[in-house]
């Protein structure tokens, strides 16, 4: 596994960077019209995402500098999250890719499932979504009331809404979440083609992001064929909350990468917007880029706690949390830096002030994060997992 | 002088058109207020009938080939105008209005705006069950949040109303804490105040007038 002082990781990151200019040259763009996206399938870093995560059996990975990529490691993924997110986060997010569906069929897909879900990413570029939020149910994720209830032929229909949902209008593919029973195990996912007779989907305008393209769906009798529900080889209680749980500590860190991407793109925007900065200003920018270390190594590891463990999420909340905020910070001092009037002339920098407000929303909110947190304080987890890592970083290195 | 609490009230009722344009009746009648550098958040009323330009304090005429609208933000309580004009060319005339007596003026809008934000907070949270029984208005993290930002609108309160004619720099820090309250109120609306033309827009215009009428100090 990767680890992320590899050098390989720097040629990713540097190939990334390179690539990411083209998101910038579209950034304002896509945020008027996210349909942009459509003109853009043959970016090279859209390419590289459309394919992100496909483990390697199933395809040749990308070279990049002679070294092979599948973005399937969390260390991979924060890489190209944060430097894609610093040329444009619309644009990352808006590319087609299997991203969270894609993590949660690798979590609970058994290899039917898996090999049809890869083949439907490699043959032409493939939205996908991952259904979970509903109207009544956000961060209370578990109370969700979206019926899937199972036929004897093995299939299943769903029943109920589903909100905030990113890229459900041009999905083809969505994993849907819904209630099997009525206890805490009743809650399973089901892998649907969005052409289903029964499922709408409809645009949600929002402030930010707009590339996602948060949707509003309904889902109307949705037939669900017999061997798309997810996770029938694993035990009840490893198909509902334990598998978004897992599908989300293992994409967190990327989450918080692109928080931190944004927050990047910010300082980096202020450093060629003007050469000369009083020393209060100089002090400000100082102390902003030595932020942006500390989060990014915060990010790192945390992604590097979630390949080893991906039933280990506190470090990965403990990224989203430090790094949302720190986009907002950034991106505020941006505005302040460039005095009045900084949304208002800096187009770019007034998009990263939005973008950056809805990464709050973004697999679970900051108190979300501060109750994983606390929780595995309290649990004793957080512990002993600085035990296992202080005598990790004392044993004697292997290589 | 009640121009301050009057539009503060308009804001918390009646939302940001109203308030906007009750304020510039009071304060700047038949003015098209631009801040420091030539950006007016205003309505399209007030546009309209605006006979002059007030630009940070000073009294010019309007230009009107050189203002342009780059943005119209569609905001409950009505539609509100983003302007934008070069710095004018010609010596203005000092106005009876300075700088700082219109900020404070804004910065009794946007609190009626940040507590109309809170109100509907509460609204939501009320609304939203946590499990089978308890409301989000009853988690310890959420009451902390409403109290931090209600603990915000009254030193906004107590400054505001010891302010009237001193320097900017008061009103200047109002806004700064307004903002702050705001982001956090937004967080507590979820994923629905993200959305266009609903509370937390009312939220961001709020800032865009902070940003184009106050001479910003950095965040801390
Ligand atoms: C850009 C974007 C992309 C998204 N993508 C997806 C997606 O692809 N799929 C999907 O299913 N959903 C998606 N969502 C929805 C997102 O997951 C939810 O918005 C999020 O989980 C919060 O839920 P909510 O909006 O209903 O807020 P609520 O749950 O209503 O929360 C409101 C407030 O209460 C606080 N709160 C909630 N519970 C507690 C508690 N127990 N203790 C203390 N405070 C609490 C929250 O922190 C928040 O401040 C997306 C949202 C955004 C903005």
């Amino acid at each position: 596994m990767l680890s992320p002082g590899d050098a390989s990781l720097h040629r990713l990151r540097g190939q990334m960077r390179e690539w990411g200019a083209d998101f910038r040259d579209r950034a304002l763009e896509l945020d008027r019209d996210p349909r942009t996206i459509r003109r853009c399938l043959d970016l090279p870093a859209v390419r590289f995402l459309a394919a992100m995560g496909v483990p390697r059996r199933y395809r040749r990975p990308e070279l990049i500098d002679g070294h092979a990529f599948d973005g399937a490691t969390a260390v991979e993924r924060v890489v190209v999250m944060e430097e894609l997110a610093r040329a444009d986060v619309g644009m990352l997010v808006s590319a087609p890719g299997p991203l969270l569906a894609g993590v949660l069929v690798q979590v609970t897909g058994d290899e039917r499932q898996r090999e049809w879900f890869y083949e439907r990413v490699l043959d032409r570029p493939l939205w996908t979504c991952f259904a979970l939020t509903e109207p009544d149910h956000g961060s209370d994720a578990a109370s969700l009331r979206t019926s899937l209830t199972r036929r004897p032929d093995g299939g299943a229909v769903l029943r109920g809404a589903k909100r905030y949902v990113g890229n459900a209008v041009r999905a083809q593919v969505a994993a849907v979440f819904g209630r099997t029973g009525a206890s805490m195990l009743g809650i399973g996912a089901a892998l649907v083609e969005t052409s289903t007779p029964g499922f709408h989907a409809e645009v949600i305008d929002t402030i930010g992001l707009r590339g996602a393209c948060l949707s509003a769906v309904r889902l109307d009798d949705v037939e669900v064929p017999a061997g798309m529900v997810l996770g029938q080889h694993l035990s009840p209680s490893r198909r509902g909350v334990w598998a978004f749980t897992r599908t989300f500590n293992l994409l967190r860190p990327g989450v918080a990468a692109i928080a931190l991407g944004i927050a990047r793109g910010a300082y980096e925007y202020l450093l060629a917007s003007r050469r000369l900065w009083t020393r209060g200003e100089q002090h400000h920018l100082d102390r902003l880029r030595r932020d942006l270390d500390g989060t990014r190594a915060l990010v790192l590891s945390a992604a590097e706690a979630v390949d080893a463990e991906p039933g280990e999420g506190h470090l990965a909340s403990a990224a989203k949390l430090r790094a949302v905020r720190l986009a907002e910070h950034a991106t505020d001092l941006a505005c302040a830096l460039l005095g009045p009037g900084a949304r208002l002339d800096h187009p770019l920098l007034d998009k990263m002030v939005r973008d950056a407000r809805g990464m709050e929303f973004v697999e679970g909110t900051s108190n979300m994060q501060r109750l994983t947190i606390f929780h595995s304080v309290l649990s004793g987890r957080l512990d002993r997992s600085l035990s296992i890592r202080r005598s990790r970083a004392a044993a004697p290195s292997r290589r | 002088m009640t121009a301050g609490p009057d539009c503060y009230r308009a804001a918390r009722t009646g939302g940001l058109a109203p308030a906007l344009e009750s304020l510039t009746a009071a304060l700047l009648p038949g003015a098209l207020p631009y801040g420091p550098a030539g950006h007016a958040v205003t309505t399209a009323t007030v546009a309209a009938s605006a006979t002059h330009a007030w630009f940070d304090g000073v009294r010019h005429d309007r230009e009107p080939e050189g203002e342009r609208t780059p943005a119209v933000a569609a905001v409950p309580g009505g539609p509100v105008l983003i302007l934008r004009r070069a710095a004018p060319t010609a010596v203005g005339r000092p106005s009876a209005v300075p700088h700082h007596a219109w900020l404070s003026g804004l910065a009794w809008l946007r609190l009626g705006l940040s507590e109309a934000l809170r109100l509907s907070c509460m609204d939501y949270l009320g609304g939203r069950r946590v499990g089978a029984t308890a409301t989000l208005l009853h988690q310890q993290l959420v009451k902390g949040t409403v109290a931090e930002a209600v603990a915000v609108h009254l030193e906004a309160h107590a400054v505001l109303r010891a302010l009237d004619g001193e320097a900017s720099g008061a009103a200047e820090r109002v806004h700064r804490l307004i903002t702050g309250a705001d982001r956090e109120l937004v967080r507590l609306l979820g994923a629905s105040g993200y959305v266009t033309g609903g509370v937390g827009q009312v939220a961001d215009a709020s800032e865009l007038l902070a940003d184009a009428y106050c001479r910003q100090e950095p965040p801390c």
